[in-house]
């Protein structure tokens, strides 16, 4: 968090192109992003009562349904050069950044050792579009195909400001909790949960719901720091 | 034989019926309470045998490991063997030590065996009749009984045999199927007690003679049904005689003996000797119909056997009449007996024998007294249990200041290791700094590499105290590895970025095509690994998920042997194209390629001409071909080696005055990195002949794979610093050995290669081989560092303005050999402290001491592999030092 923190303090003085925004503003559009995730997994359980351990596939797909709409909407209001780009344009790029970075997603994951075959098709495929929703997504809607950009948020993790912050956070998050998420999956305790993808999903969704927190605390720290 | 002429026998036969894993519980009942409810209903004539008093129960204690084979032995031997016994005799072999099946054969009884084929691997020509039933097939639960079962009524009617023993499975394979509270368990104990009620009515009507029957499990099992440790579960085995002549006819209180008890009791039971390493003691109760002067004398046999055992163990044990006892109070406690082990031992003895005396005189005096009696067999009785008890702990009594003192040395030497690396460090740090002073903000900060490799140090070493993580190292080991790779892509995208800032037309275009190799070398070998930890699944628990090498095999030797000629064919070029580095010696490069081209063709020709069938082949021509290809190989790679330094062309390097120290360092270089290649390509070829043949691809994999990681480290831009660099490879080396379908269990050694190419039986050339099959992947990551050595002692000769040896030695050789001895020392010193601590942890046998085996031997190997490397660098730099003061 300190390292962060400095880098934010270094940050503040280069001009961002983004929306300037309030923090209540801020409030909202961090609750949103951990909300929309709450009431996908709710309406998974108590409308259609399925739940990730007896149908992973379903409710991953449930949730990526929930999400991707909330994700893409709410960042594209937040889209770099606003002048230049329309609000279409960035929900455009939004969704095409759905499948390919469902694609980068899995293809990371069975790098990582996620089983390959038909019987597992379904379930890596709504496994890497949700995880897709919490990573790339995002940036896409963000700043389309700015490379400097990409590589400012994902190779050196150096957010400026609060939606830089919303973005490189909880997607930080996600993938760290996914790797993790993995770790009980080779012990032999034949608990339902430990197959692919459950666990693993719920170690990204929690990664994700920690980013969102350290997200939005940090920017409140750092306005804080700023009235000072 | 002689010893025994006062005691007859007290039966002509005896059906010794074993069930595999019925624990006594199931029986007898737990400290004092009885047999839960549904096993009693299960076996309603056993239990009214022991209500009777016909049977007599014991819960008999047996040993760690509690696995089949080791109770076979223990319960006819009466030895207690340990750990090694299992690890030794993996294979079961013939039991030559002295045993009660051994000593019935010589006094010439006919025996049958039915069940279990241990007993036929174990005691191969004793029995007359026998049908043995394979124990591999677990979720077999009927078949196997009911092979046993089917002779049964015939055998009960012959008279010939005098010993008849009855092995079940079943119900072993139905702990290891459902538990002990499976649903087949009540059924499967009807069973039981059917068998037992049947040979029991034929024991009632025969009159053939006194029969004994003798019904004992080998060991218990835990709630799961699983066996192997000491827990009570599972040590706790049953004993129960039937047919006992002079039994108390009411149910007596169920005792708990030792299960090498059984050993000595059949024995004067039936009137043979002990067998010398028996350490039980006589069940006394069992020779109640014998009259006084007899169980006595068995008392006494029993005595002497275990008094002579005691001598073997302790020489100076010697009861000579210096041994003073006092003559004066028949009838003493042992409180009196006391000084060191021996004297204890020695004034047990004396005392039991003395009152011996005593009654025996008595008797002929007629002034037989029961007080006298039973003092004698008191004392006797403390004699025999002090011994045994001394005797069993001794069997399996830890060492405690050994252990302490080899741990402690493994706890130094890998400080020693690791303090060795830190100061190293900072000696590099300096001297860069000194070098390059405006680096020095950035030497400090650590990168997310570095700390991950450390962190890989952590998470293995705490994944080492779960039992299934160690099941499924392969797993951790994939995952780590590839985890770091996709860190170290992320850090060649990070180095794009400072390249942007210096827009230098030529400059640039070579720095995208270095990011370019580097990239595309990483993604490959993250591809690669996927390949690898796909083509054996591996591990314990789910062997049974399909993966390349099943598909391979299922489809039969028409896929598999494609793989492996293009396997040879690509191993062989990309060995050419490495070569090909080398440009300014070319024409040595050639003869050098030409000649390991040579071993590969006889390769080539080994898996065309016998490699066909699915078989390995073992005629004459094929082991005399991999005969000379051992030769060949071998005298290729040595003469190599030594030639390389000498004839290595030295060349100048670019920008380089002739100074002579350069030149002849970059003929250093050079030399390495050819003898580096001519290590992995013929280490390649080697396992390419050695392996099964679906790991061809793999060896192919994992050389190129390393190849590959070297290429993205050399291409990529602020240098990795050099630990990392040799960890990463290490780490590769490490996942590799679990793509070659290795697990921390002894099961998947592969055993049939090791007999390759060896005309007459070697254990140690097996050995050796084994060995080589079985540590290809670390050995072929260690070999790969003289590759990396190279590339370093090159770049510190750009670096440095004067290099004189001491800093060349220190800046390259130091890290390869440091590094993987000092990650092994942490692995086993940290192995070896969780194993002390899981000592009684239920997996200790099946989990925890075959992988300890495992880590020593990684150890072997690392070391092996160190020492090949280091003087190899030594051999180099000598020879070339030596050529420099010619030039000079």
């Amino acid at each position: 968090m300190e390292k962060a923190e400095k880098k934010l303090k270094l940050s503040t003085n280069s001009n961002s192109t983004l929306l300037p925004i309030s923090s209540l503003y801020t409030f909202i559009l961090h609750t949103i992003c951990g909300l929309g995730l709450a009431l996908a997994y709710w309406v998974a359980h108590n409308v259609y009562s399925v739940s990730l351990v007896n149908d992973p596939t379903q409710t991953l797909r449930l949730i990526w349904v929930i999400e991707a709409p909330i994700v893409i909407l709410l960042f594209s209001g937040f889209r770099q050069h606003p002048n230049q780009c329309s609000y279409i344009k960035a929900v455009g790029r939004g969704l095409l950044g759905l499948p390919a970075g469902a694609i980068v997603n899995a293809l990371g994951a069975i790098a990582l050792g996620a089983p390959v075959g038909i019987q597992h098709f379904s379930k890596t495929a709504n496994w890497s579009i949700l995880m897709s929703v919490f990573t790339i997504v995002p940036t896409a809607s963000v700043f389309g195909s700015s490379w400097i950009e990409w590589r400012r948020i994902f190779a050196h993790a150096k957010p400026n400001g609060p939606i830089d912050l919303l973005i490189c956070l909880p997607a930080h998050g996600a993938v760290i909790g996914a790797w993790f998420g993995a770790w009980p999956m080779p012990l032999d305790w034949e608990r339902p949960w430990q197959e692919w993808p459950i666990c693993v999903s719920f170690g990204a969704m929690a990664g994700y719901m920690v980013g969102i927190v350290a997200s939005f605390s940090i920017s409140l720290f750092q306005k804080h720091l700023k009235k000072e | 034989m002689q010893e025994l002429s006062n005691i007859s026998p007290s039966y002509d036969r005896l059906i010794l019926m074993v069930v595999d894993g019925l624990p006594a519980e199931f029986v007898l009942g737990r400290d004092d309470r009885p047999a839960p409810e549904i096993f009693r209903k299960s076996m309603p004539y056993t239990q009214s045998l022991l209500d009777r008093g016909v049977a007599t129960g014991y819960h008999a204690k047996a040993a760690p490991p509690t696995v089949t084979m080791p109770r076979l032995k223990a319960m006819v031997s009466g030895s207690v063997g340990g750990f090694l016994d299992v690890a030794l005799n993996f294979n079961t072999q013939e039991l030559l030590d002295d045993n009660l099946i051994g000593q019935f054969f010589k006094i010439g009884w006919k025996m049958v065996m039915l069940g279990d084929e241990t007993w036929l691997k174990l005691f191969p020509r004793s029995f007359t009749r026998h049908d043995g039933v394979h124990s591999f097939f677990v979720k077999d639960t009927v078949q196997v009984d009911h092979n046993v079962s089917r002779h049964l009524d015939a055998e009960l009617l012959m008279i010939d045999w005098k010993l008849l023993i009855l092995h079940y499975l079943g119900l072993d394979h139905v702990g290891h199927t459902g538990g002990r509270n499976s649903v087949l368990m009540g059924p499967k104990l009807e069973e039981m007690d059917e068998v037992i009620k049947k040979i029991h009515r034929s024991m009632v009507q025969n009159k053939h003679g006194r029969t004994l029957l003798m019904l004992v499990s080998d060991h218990g099992m835990t709630e799961n049904g699983n066996h192997g440790g000491a827990s009570y579960e599972e040590a706790d085995a049953l004993m129960l005689l039937i047919g006992l002549r002079d039994y108390d006819r009411r149910p007596s209180t169920h005792k708990t003996v030792n299960q090498v008890d059984i050993t000595p009791t059949l024995a004067l039971l039936f009137g043979v000797p002990i067998p010398i390493n028996s350490a039980g003691i006589l069940i006394a109760d069992t020779l109640k119909s014998l009259e006084a002067a007899q169980q006595l004398r068995a008392l006494e046999l029993n005595t002497w056997q275990l008094f002579r055992l005691l001598q073997a163990q302790l020489p100076d044990l010697s009861c000579s009449s210096s041994c003073g006892v006092d003559k004066d109070g028949p009838g003493n406690d042992i409180g009196e007996c006391d000084g060191n082990t021996e004297e204890i031992f020695c004034c047990l003895y004396i005392k039991a024998a003395d009152l011996h005396k005593a009654w025996k005189s008595c008797q002929v005096l007629g002034s037989n007294k029961v007080e006298d009696y039973r003092s004698t067999v008191l004392a006797y009785n403390d004699f025999l249990r002090t011994a045994s008890e001394w005797l069993s702990r001794r069997a399996t009594n830890k060492p405690v200041g050994l252990l302490a003192f080899g741990l402690t040395g493994m706890i130094l030497s890998s400080l020693i290791l690791l303090s060795l690396l830190y100061q190293l460090e900072q000696d590099v740090c300096m001297i860069k700094e000194d070098r390059t002073s405006h680096f020095s903000s950035r030497m400090h900060k650590w990168h997310m590499d570095e700390i991950f490799v450390m962190a890989i140090v952590c998470f293995l070493v705490l994944s080492m105290g779960s039992s299934s993580l160690i099941e499924e190292e392969q797993y951790i080991w994939h995952f780590m590895t590839s985890t770091l790779y996709f860190l170290l892509l992320r850090k060649a995208v990070q180095s794009i970025s400072s390249v942007n800032t210096q827009d230098q037309g030529n400059f640039m275009e070579r720095q995208i095509k270095r990011r370019f190799i580097q990239m595309s070398s990483i993604i490959f070998v993250l591809i690669s690994g996927r390949i690898l930890r796909g083509w054996h699944q591996g591990g314990v628990n789910w062997t049974n998920f399909p993966d390349i090498s099943k598909w391979l095999e299922s489809e039969g030797t028409a896929y598999i042997k494609p793989v492996q000629l293009v396997s040879l064919l690509l191993l062989t070029t990309s060995g050419f194209y490495a070569l090909s580095f080398l440009r300014p010696s070319k024409r040595f490069v050639i003869v050098v390629g030409l000649s390991f081209l040579f071993p590969a063709i006889l390769v080539l020709q080994y898996i065309i001409n016998y490699q066909s069938s699915g078989v390995p082949a073992s005629s004459n021509n094929a082991t005399l071909l991999v005969q000379i290809i051992y030769a060949t190989l071998g005298t290729t790679t040595f003469g190599i080696v030594v030639a390389v330094p000498w004839f290595m062309p030295v060349r100048n390097p670019k920008g380089c005055s002739s100074h002579h120290y350069n030149v002849l360092h970059v003929g250093i270089a050079d030399s390495l990195y050819l003898i580096g290649l001519v290590y992995i390509i013929c280490w390649g070829l080697l396992q390419l002949l050695l392996q099964q043949p679906i790991n061809s691809a793999p060896i192919l994999l994992l050389l190129v794979q390393i190849l590959a990681s070297m290429c993205s480290s050399s291409n990529s831009d602020p240098e990795p610093k050099q630990w990392v660099e040799v960890a990463v490879v290490y780490y590769l080396g490490m996942a590799g050995h679990f793509a070659l379908g290795n697990t921390n269990t002894i099961a998947t050694i592969d055993v049939a290669g090791a007999y390759m190419g060896v005309s007459s039986h070697s254990t140690v050339l097996s050995g050796i081989l084994m060995f080589m099959i079985t540590y290809a992947a670390p050995m072929l990551a260690l070999l790969s560092m003289l590759i990396n050595l190279s590339r370093r002692s090159k770049i510190s000769l750009v670096n440095a303005q004067d290099v004189d040896l001491h800093f060349l030695l220190k800046t390259t050789l130091a890290y390869p050999c440091l590094v993987p001895l000092g990650l092994n020392s942490i692995f086993l010193v940290a192995y070896t402290t969780i194993l002390l601590l899981m000592r009684n942890h239920l997996f200790v046998w099946s989990v925890f001491s075959p992988k300890y085996m495992y880590v020593c031997a990684t150890t072997a190997c690392i070391y092996i592999g160190v020492l090949i490397v280091a003087s190899t660098v030594f051999y180099t730099y000598s020879t070339l030092g030596l050529r420099k003061m010619w030039i000079r």
